[in-house]
């Protein structure tokens, strides 16, 4: 699965490649486009000027429903789970583009996988902890099966107790065969995860290589701190 | 002791069809944040299709009821395609005065196609009858109405929280784009919330015209002032606040008329209001708050 | 320049422009007048009366921005007023009966009554201020919704005073229309000159950006109550020569049908403009007259006036919601074709100018904040967070997202309200003031998200910061408008709308105008945010001169480390809410503790977290 960008409005010139299976971590400074980036593929945003490549399909600015039904999953910045609505609900709505016998069915699977989300099933959603609501968060995107998962700075805002649980989570979710784009502030920790890395600066890619490579860069870690050379 | 009985039951009776009204008016300002000024209308024209199916068919009632909850529906959601749509994500003050021009519209046109007079049709036999409840004499009008809200609430309830449909409409009242992350489509959801508004109205009309006995052209615009002053006693943006709200003003107004000496009882309304804006002082958003933060 | 010439510079135009619109209305109607009889005639008098009353309506609505309702239930006072108090008594013997407190004998001419009904609008208008101004915009519209409503209910009601829904005649009616013309010139040019006024100046930033308005020094309550009593002034005004040129009154005549008329008058137009509402006026004045005597006498058509009306404002609500004329002027337009002729070829390069007199500031400004804490609900937001800056110096404020930067400059600038802890600036103790005052004293900011009024203009955005300056700023001066706009390299652009500009021009005019207040501090708030290197290049000098050169200090928050390394003395570093490092760039780079908020921490040593167990889903 390929998925290739050009020019987008916030962004200049941003070009990203995720192959199937991969997990592809997007890091860099606030106000990089890294949210336009995703808002961007998913359908909220349109893009000004590039296009979106979905195994070799055009499917820029596609509305979020055509791309969840083509596997394409997104789970938002500071998670915007339905405060009012309770758990179930939340996931019920996740599998909004399933007809119905699927969605109860796969309601009953995702409690299964997080029992934690599962004994809290009917409180209202604003109750949840942020540990559980990035769960929810989470598990919402997961109803659609998507092949291709993105999540938008999923470490945000958690102890980090918490904030190993989401790596752990993401980890497992790679091992199920998903493809994952990442975007990160947690730089050292999303990149030893991480396949392959983007750093995205002022709206370009700056830098690109394996998780590794990239975290050895002394330089990276100098671009964020303003080390001079 | 039976005359506060009685009260309560006038006020409830009241205040349901308030509550119908209001709550009509809260789910599009849950989805649109509009308050809908032509919601009025909807009110007017189910009785006027009461009003047409009276001199279709003759009298029976229950017949009339699915007319004018259709034409109210049909109204509200016409309304949304053919103005609300287009100006979705525009200004509070865009928003509002669209409504404005639809209400004036229909108003009009219902003069300019049915009639300029009002329309008058015989109301059944029991709407002024009285029944006696354990020594207590109440009105059957009250009854009924009571007993129709609160089927018609129960009954919205099931679909609104077991179904997709409105999971997802309460999902975009909280939070539009979040919902469309979801998949859910917007001109849906919007449809769907003014056919729900429609809905509700027609119903309200039908226990409006049942004891008006009249189809006017203007009045559409009494249940709207009560329906946005419910709302606001309840909480601008809750549905369940809203329902209260309605509650509360029906027994408001019957209390304040009952214990006001006779000289004053014309001023009940004003009675009302300053009752409404000491409430408004101790809780400023009503009783029911919807918090939705702005970022500086 | 003396004042007086300043003053007509001013507002000559507007008041010029005001007078041939009244002009153009009323040769209009008399022309159309002499064409026919009596009835033309009352025609005439009615466009030019409701005119004023919608003039008045305009210059609340349209300056404030706030949707008015009620402002026909003001009318009916002013209109009851005017005919209880003038109506000769054998007429109130006929209606009004029982009158209370005497009126049935009292008379008191026209004017004499114009004015206690003006005096009585304006008691009521100012207890009912005090809501409306506060509130919210939507709130506000509903409040006013309520006084239509009540005011209604209490007309009908209190049949001693008004005869209720019956309503009365016998007023003696204005012989010549001389009032008329008095009141319509008085109103037109009042509405016009009120937008050049500083109120009106201050009450249409209010309208674009309340927050940023109160972040430039503007009494958002204070401005929008102004225009609120103004309008209702001229309203009365309005209401009170209606009555009298119809000579009768019921309480239908100020409810929801004129209230949306009027209403249609305003937006039809253009709000914003009072050559637009003055075209917008006829054109449904027009509109209606021709749809009546096409109905003729068809009963079936007797509501195609409200046809017109209802899709009108429909009309233009889907398709042109700024109005016909948008916010144009007529005088302005005439103004700036008058500018153009005159300038024949490129405009020669100024002299330099300098921003501020040199060695005019003494003496450095001290801001000390200690032991700041915020909670959001429950959530911590701040912690114990003290800062101190100084006005020579450029202090850089850093931390991962959410760390709680944005709200320190929120309690610093008065739109968050601190648990605990204070802040002073020289010793003057801020906390807890309302924004616009901490503004005034000193403390200016921009925002992250950018708030500039975009409607008004380059030139308006800086102007309006400056103008509430000059009177608050005592002892320290005030930079020149031009000399800013020169400075962010925008005097070209300064006529031009302010959301037409691209966005780091945007960037340096937000900047601009906080410097206009001539502020001790400037408080910035990502300035370089989205912006490419280059662009942050040249905003970090700006910055810089723009500091120095109005004698602030600067805090400023960013996320580029590169900007805030090069260009801040001292930087703060803030995490989940507390201060965790402070000190130079080179010692800022070398603590652990910052590289690790940054940067996060290594993963634990057994790798990405075990093996994957579950089953697969």
């Amino acid at each position: 699965m390929t998925t290739t960008y050009g020019i987008i409005t916030g962004l200049r010139d941003a070009s990203l490649r995720i192959g199937a299976g991969e997990i592809v971590a997007v890091v860099g400074p606030n106000g990089a486009g890294k949210s336009t980036l995703l808002a961007s593929i998913v359908g909220l945003v349109r893009p000004a000027a590039g296009r979106v490549l979905l195994d070799g399909r055009d499917v820029t600015g596609w509305a979020p429903d055509r791309l969840l039904r083509r596997g394409v999953a997104l789970v938002p910045e500071r998670r915007r789970i339905f405060t009012d609505l309770s758990v179930l609900e939340n996931l019920l709505l996740g599998g909004a583009v399933l007809r119905p016998a699927t969605r109860r069915a796969r309601v009953a699977e995702l409690l299964e996988l997080f029992p934690v989300l599962a004994a809290k099933r009917a409180e209202p959603a604003g109750y949840l902890s942020g540990g559980e609501a990035q769960q929810l968060a989470i598990a919402r995107a997961l109803m659609s099966r998507p092949r291709l998962l993105l999540l938008d700075e999923p470490s945000l805002g958690l102890a980090p107790t918490l904030v190993d649980l989401v790596f752990d989570l993401i980890a497992r979710l790679r091992a199920e065969g998903r493809t994952i784009l990442v975007v990160e502030q947690n730089v050292r920790r999303v990149l030893a995860l991480a396949d392959r890395g983007y750093v995205l600066r002022s709206g370009r890619v700056t830098d690109t290589g394996t998780g590794a490579a990239l975290a050895e860069r002394g330089d990276l870690f100098a671009a964020y701190l303003g080390e001079p050379g | 002791m039976t005359e506060l009985a009685q009260n309560l039951v006038d006020g409830l009776g009241r205040g349901s069809i308030y509550a119908l009204l209001a709550l009509g008016l809260a789910v599009v300002f849950g989805v649109l944040h509009l308050l809908n000024f032509a919601h009025g209308e909807l009110v007017t024209v189910g009785a006027y299709a009461t009003y047409a199916m009276f001199l279709a068919l003759g009298g029976n009632w229950w017949v009339f009821m699915p007319a004018a909850v259709l034409a109210a529906t049909a109204t509200a959601v016409a309304t949304e395609i053919v103005a609300f749509r287009r100006v979705r994500g525009a200004s509070p003050f865009t928003l509002l005065l669209t409504s404005f021009g639809l209400s004036v519209l229909i108003q009009a046109g219902l003069r300019t196609f049915l009639s300029d007079k009002g329309r008058k049709f015989p109301k059944p036999a029991w709407v002024f009858d009285s029944v006696q409840v354990a020594g207590v004499r109440l009105e059957v009008y009250d009854l009924v109405t009571l007993t129709v809200t609160l089927a018609v609430l129960v009954g919205i309830l099931w679909p609104l929280r077991r179904t997709l449909f409105g999971i997802a409409l309460r999902a975009a009242a909280e939070d539009f784009d979040a919902a469309r992350l979801m998949g859910v489509q917007a001109d849906r959801i919007l449809t769907g919330a003014f056919a729900l508004s429609g809905f509700l109205a027609g119903i309200a009309a039908v226990l409006i015209a049942i004891r008006l006995g009249e189809a006017k052209p203007l009045m559409g615009l009494d249940p709207l002032l009560k329906a946005i002053v419910a709302t606001i006693i309840g909480g601008l943006g809750s549905m369940g606040g809203a329902v209260i709200g309605g509650f509360a003003l029906g027994l408001a107004e019957v209390l304040f008329r009952a214990w006001l000496p006779d000289d004053l009882k014309g001023l009940t309304d004003g009675f009302v209001f300053a009752a409404i804006a000491l409430l408004l002082v101790f809780r400023p958003h009503g009783l029911i708050r919807v918090v939705r933060a702005e970022r500086v | 320049m003396t004042r007086l010439a300043r003053l007509g510079g001013h507002y000559g135009p507007p008041v010029l422009g005001a007078l041939v619109l009244c002009a153009v209305l009323v040769t209009g109607g008399l022309l159309y007048a002499s064409g026919g009889g009596g009835s033309r005639d009352l025609l005439v008098t009615d466009l030019l009366v409701t005119t004023v009353i919608v003039m008045g309506l305009q210059l609340f609505v349209g300056n404030t921005g706030v949707l008015s309702l009620g402002h026909m239930a003001f009318a009916a006072v002013a209109a009851y007023t005017t005919f209880v108090l003038a109506a000769s008594p054998v007429a109130k013997a006929v209606y009004l009966r029982d009158a209370p407190w005497g009126l049935g004998d009292v008379q008191l001419t026209p004017a004499q009554a114009t004015a206690v009904a003006v005096a009585l609008v304006l008691v009521l208008g100012v207890v009912l201020a005090i809501p409306i101004a506060r509130a919210p915009a939507v709130t506000a519209t509903m409040i006013t919704v309520a006084i239509l409503f009540v005011t209604h209910a209490v007309i009908l009601n209190w049949n001693e005073l008004t005869n209720g829904a019956g309503g009365m005649a016998g007023l003696p009616r204005l012989q010549t229309r001389s009032w008329v013309y008095a009141g319509l010139v008085a109103a037109v040019v009042g509405a016009r000159t009120f937008r050049r006024s500083r109120w009106g100046r201050f009450a249409a930033a209010t309208a674009e950006d309340a927050t940023a308005a109160a972040a430039v020094g503007v009494d958002v309550v204070r401005a929008r109550t102004v225009a609120f009593l103004v309008s209702l002034v001229v309203v009365a005004v309005g209401a009170a020569l209606r009555v009298q040129s119809t000579a009768a009154i019921s309480p239908r005549d100020y409810y929801f049908e004129f209230t949306l008329l009027t209403l249609a008058m305003v937006v039809v137009g253009g709000r914003r403009s009072v050559t637009g509402t003055v075209v917008g006026v006829t054109v449904i004045f027009v509109g209606q007259r021709l749809a009546v005597n096409l109905a003729g006498d068809r009963e079936n058509l007797v509501a195609l006036a409200d046809i017109f009306l209802g899709g009108s404002i429909l009309g233009i609500m889907l398709l042109r919601p700024q109005g016909l004329l948008g916010d144009w002027e007529l005088d302005e337009a005439i103004v700036r074709w008058w500018q153009r002729r005159r300038r024949t070829g490129p405009a020669a390069p100024g002299p330099a100018v300098t921003l501020l007199p040199p060695r005019s500031v003494s003496g450095r400004s001290h801001l000390v904040a200690e032991g700041i804490g915020v909670s959001f609900g429950g959530f911590l937001a701040l912690v114990d967070v003290s800062l101190e800056a100084r006005s020579d110096e450029i202090v850089g404020l850093i931390g991962p997202n959410g760390a709680g930067k944005t709200t320190l400059l929120n309690v610093l600038t008065g739109v968050v309200r601190p648990l605990e802890g204070r802040y002073l600036l020289d010793g003057r103790d801020l906390t807890g003031a309302p924004s616009h005052r901490i503004a005034r004293a000193g403390l200016a900011r921009t925002f992250q998200n950018l708030r500039l009024f975009p409607e008004l203009t380059v030139r308006e955005n800086v102007a309006v910061a400056a103008l509430g300056a000059h009177r608050y700023r005592r002892g320290r001066p005030v930079p020149d408008v031009e000399a800013l706009l020169a400075a962010a390299g925008l005097t070209d652009a300064a006529d031009r709308r302010a959301r037409t500009l691209d966005y780091g021009s945007q960037r340096k005019l937000e900047l601009a105008r906080a410097a206009a207040l001539g502020p001790s501090f400037l408080l910035l708030d990502e300035p370089t945010s989205g912006m490419s290197d280059a662009e942050s290049t040249v905003m970090i000098e700006h910055v810089r001169a723009t500091a120095l050169a109005v004698a602030a200090g600067v805090v400023v928050i960013d996320h580029d480390l590169h900007f805030i390394t090069s260009i801040c003395d001292r930087i703060v570093v803030l995490d989940q809410g507390e201060v965790i490092a402070t000190g130079t760039p080179a010692e800022i780079r070398r603590d652990p503790r910052v590289v690790a908020a940054y940067l996060g921490t290594a993963p634990p040593v057994s790798g990405t977290g075990g093996t994957p167990a579950a089953p697969s889903p």
